[in-house]
């Protein structure tokens, strides 16, 4: 993971800011544009695959310093609905650097 | 001396009682190996000659299944909580290798019932007390249904369709190669419940053969097979098969999941098939090469033959302390299991089968013959156990599982704090002390990742500071300098994998380069390797003079070691000559190779074993 990622784009949200870093983490995994993601489809449309949603779970834990269910990215399959998830339901707090 | 190892003041201390006295968790398989008797034994009821007939036959041992049954060994698939015997997976594993040693068609055809963990996994009450009457009383068993002709490891990839209907599921699809497909009355089936697929568009289904429509499903014919020849290898379909609500496991949706933590137990338990197999080809090895005369000796005087068989009977102990580990972890460290199990899964049934085609060298021709010597076991053991690392979650599937949680692996080892160490020394040593007693397996606990632990290698330095504690009063100085000295080549090689994936690209799915693999295996070897140093240190006291003395574990690490450093200080020679005259002393006392080398039925004194040459007298 790469905390400087993130940077470069300033989050007004702690929503926003989990958006950004997933955007960021699916783009390195499958090696896509950013720019061509979009957060409302779901993940296995870029093909992410079951297991490694599971593993970028395991990155998000290291990044937010919390354990989250193994299971979020198949229940909560678009990156908007995880983030929002994480931020609503869990309450996880995020530095957006405001 | 580090509080978490046994206390040893001097080497008399060290209990040269059997091991068998006083582990409780071995009686059920030494019990096991009693009533079944002497495989030798032509009447016995898996006799190799019998089991040999079975196996040309091609038929379901329904017999010997029966006799199992009769035994009421189908109750130790049942945990207690659920009204069973179940205890714990190291009595588990033990039991599993005296069948093992016997024969495979049916071991494996009996042991279908371990996938009953999925029900005591996920089932309601009511479900599991069916299942565990169905068990006992009905003498029932289950088969897995997961793979599909045009799908095998890609499970979300599969096709069988469950349509949601009032009270129910419509079940339409086939699933094949399925063993006991045709001979179960319950089958786990994992189907879409919804078309889209997806990880959460998987359910699994128990279903209960007895209720559902005969006219709506069928089962395909035998295939045919390489090994295990007599088992029911088919396939089962399903054609608008109505299943009720009742039989849906977990909720639905939670099929992937399941399936993945359902694995995570089996296969670990997979590796005792491999362990009992590789247990009768080393002893009819053994037979032969004793008795066997050429040149005026045997083939044992010959020190090309005692060297590859001496091996074999390391990699035997080595996988030991891999897989009671791992069966003992469980209960242990369940978290974990994504991890242990990978490991476990792969190391054993590979090293295992490697090791059979070693030794085939010291059988010769003999090898390759179905019906000469100890009935041509060698050669169906061979068969036969070479799909156990392909079953279940095959080799690659499981490297890859690992590869996927190897950075993780290393960022949590890098940011070990003393807490985390002390915490990790406790659960290692209710992990390998074989005289602790284990907490009751909670399979609730299971992980899909494990969140970058695994103790075993990540306890590593632990292990080494409890050597640097030792006194030559306690441990031969060359033997404690030997370990030392690999106990850190272990260290490097881990830390040096940890720093390598620091530093590499990570990838995702299932793109992973051939070399990341050959990094996993290296990954298994290391913990395999930290595996017998811990299961040394923390048992010297209770597993006898030989396995106190450490020497076989000196050439175990070293063989271990050999694999990634070629060029290596050499190891004493003498220690060969010890671990030769352990292996013949097991053979002779008719006792497992194992560390725990529990006593195997022996013949009637009448029928003595044909004696070894009085070159072969123990040293
Ligand atoms: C005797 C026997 C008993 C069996 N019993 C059962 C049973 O009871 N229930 C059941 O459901 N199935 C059973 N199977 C099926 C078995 O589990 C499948 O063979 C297995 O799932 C693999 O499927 P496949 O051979 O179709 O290979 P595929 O999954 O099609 O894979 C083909 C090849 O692709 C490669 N590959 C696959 N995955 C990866 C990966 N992740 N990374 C890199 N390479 C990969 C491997 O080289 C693999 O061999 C049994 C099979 C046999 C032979």
């Amino acid at each position: 993971m790469n905390p400087t990622a993130t940077q470069s784009q300033t989050a007004t949200s702690p929503v926003e800011a989990i958006q950004i870093w997933l955007v960021q983490q699916l783009s390195e995994v499958l090696s896509l544009d950013p720019a061509t993601v979009d957060v409302t489809q779901p993940l296995t449309r870029y093909g992410l695959d079951s297991i490694d949603a599971v593993t970028l779970v395991g990155d998000l834990e290291d990044w937010l310093d919390e354990e989250l269910p193994s299971t979020l990215l198949w229940d909560y399959p678009t990156i908007a609905k995880a983030a929002t998830y994480l931020v609503e339901e869990l309450e996880v707090s995020v530095d957006t650097g405001n | 001396m580090n509080p978490e190892y046994p206390a040893l003041s001097t080497a008399s201390l060290i209990d040269l009682d059997s091991p068998m006295t006083s582990l409780k968790q071995y009686q059920l398989a030494a019990a096991l190996e009693r009533d079944l008797g002497h495989p030798a034994i032509a009447d016995n009821p898996l006799s190799f000659q019998r089991t040999a007939e079975i196996d040309e036959q091609e038929t379901f041992p329904e017999a010997e299944v029966a006799w199992l049954y009769n035994w009421q060994l189908q109750h130790y698939y049942i945990p207690t909580q659920c009204g069973g015997k179940f205890t714990s997976f190291e009595e588990f594993v033990g039991f599993v290798r005296v069948m093992a040693r016997r024969d495979l068609n049916i071991t494996i055809a009996f042991t279908t019932m371990f996938w009953s963990f999925l029900t005591w996994m996920a089932g309601t009450d009511a479900q599991k007390a069916k299942l565990a009457q169905y068990m006992q009383e009905d003498h029932g068993t289950m088969c897995l249904a997961y793979s599909e002709r045009d799908h095998g490891s890609d499970l979300v990839g599969g096709s069988v369709v469950a349509r949601k209907v009032p009270g129910g599921y419509r079940l339409t699809g086939e699933k094949w190669p399925i063993n006991r497909a045709t001979r179960s009355g319950i089958t786990y089936v994992l189907a879409r419940t919804n078309e889209e697929g997806g990880n959460r568009g998987l359910s699994l289904f128990m279903v209960d053969k007895r209720e559902i429509n005969p006219n709506e499903y069928g089962n395909n014919p035998k295939i045919k097979t390489h090994g295990i020849r007599a088992a029911d290898m088919s396939g089962i379909y399903f054609e608008d098969c109505f299943v009720p609500d009742t039989m849906l496991l977990g909720q639905e949706g939670q099929g992937l999941e399941l399936a993945l933590k359902g694995f995570q137990i089996t296969r670990a338990l997979c590796a005792a098939f491999s362990q009992g197999a590789a247990d009768t080809c080393l002893r009819t090895t053994l037979n032969f090469a004793l008795n066997r005369q050429l040149y005026g000796k045997t083939v044992w005087d010959m020190p090309h033959a005692r060297r590859t068989l001496v091996n074999g009977f390391l990699d035997i102990l080595t996988c030991d302390c891999v897989n009671l580990a791992a069966a003992r972890g469980f209960h242990v460290a369940p978290r974990q299991f994504s991890v242990w199990s990978a490991v476990d899964k792969y190391f054993v049934p590979v090293t295992l089968e490697n090791m059979q085609q070693d030794i085939s060298v010291v059988l010769g021709a003999r090898f390759y013959m179905r019906d000469e010597h100890d009935h041509g076991v060698f050669q169906k053991m061979l068969r036969d156990s070479s799909i156990i690392s392909v079953f279940d979650g095959s080799s690659v599937v499981n490297l890859h599982a690992l590869i996927l949680q190897r950075r993780q692996l290393a960022k949590t080892r890098g940011r070990r704090k003393p807490k985390d160490i002390e915490a990790i020394n406790a659960r290692l040593k209710n992990s390998f002390d074989l005289n602790t007693d284990l907490p009751p397996f909670d399979p609730t606990q299971l992980e899909l990742i494990s969140r970058g632990a695994d103790d075993v290698p990540q306890g590593l330095e632990s292990a080494l500071e409890a050597l640097e504690a030792l006194t030559p009063a306690e441990v031969d100085a060359t033997v404690l300098g030997c370990l030392k000295q690999q106990g850190q080549q272990l260290l490097q090689a881990l830390d040096d994998q940890d720093a390598a994936i620091a530093q590499s690209a990570f990838e995702h799915g299932h793109d992973q380069s051939f070399e990341s693999f050959e990094q996993a295996k290296h990954y298994c070897r290391i913990h395999a390797a930290t595996a017998c140093l811990h299961m040394w240190l923390h048992n010297r006291r209770h597993l006898g003079e030989f396995f106190a003395q450490g020497q076989w574990l000196v050439l175990c690490l070293d063989r271990l070691l050999a694999q990634w450093l070629p060029t290596r200080p050499a190891v004493p020679e003498t220690y060969y000559a010890t671990v030769e005259a352990e292996l013949l002393s097991l053979y002779k006392a008719e006792q497992m190779f194992s560390i725990v080398p529990f006593q195997l039925a022996t013949l009637p004194a009448a029928d003595p074993v044909p004696p070894a040459p009085a070159a072969m007298a123990i040293p």
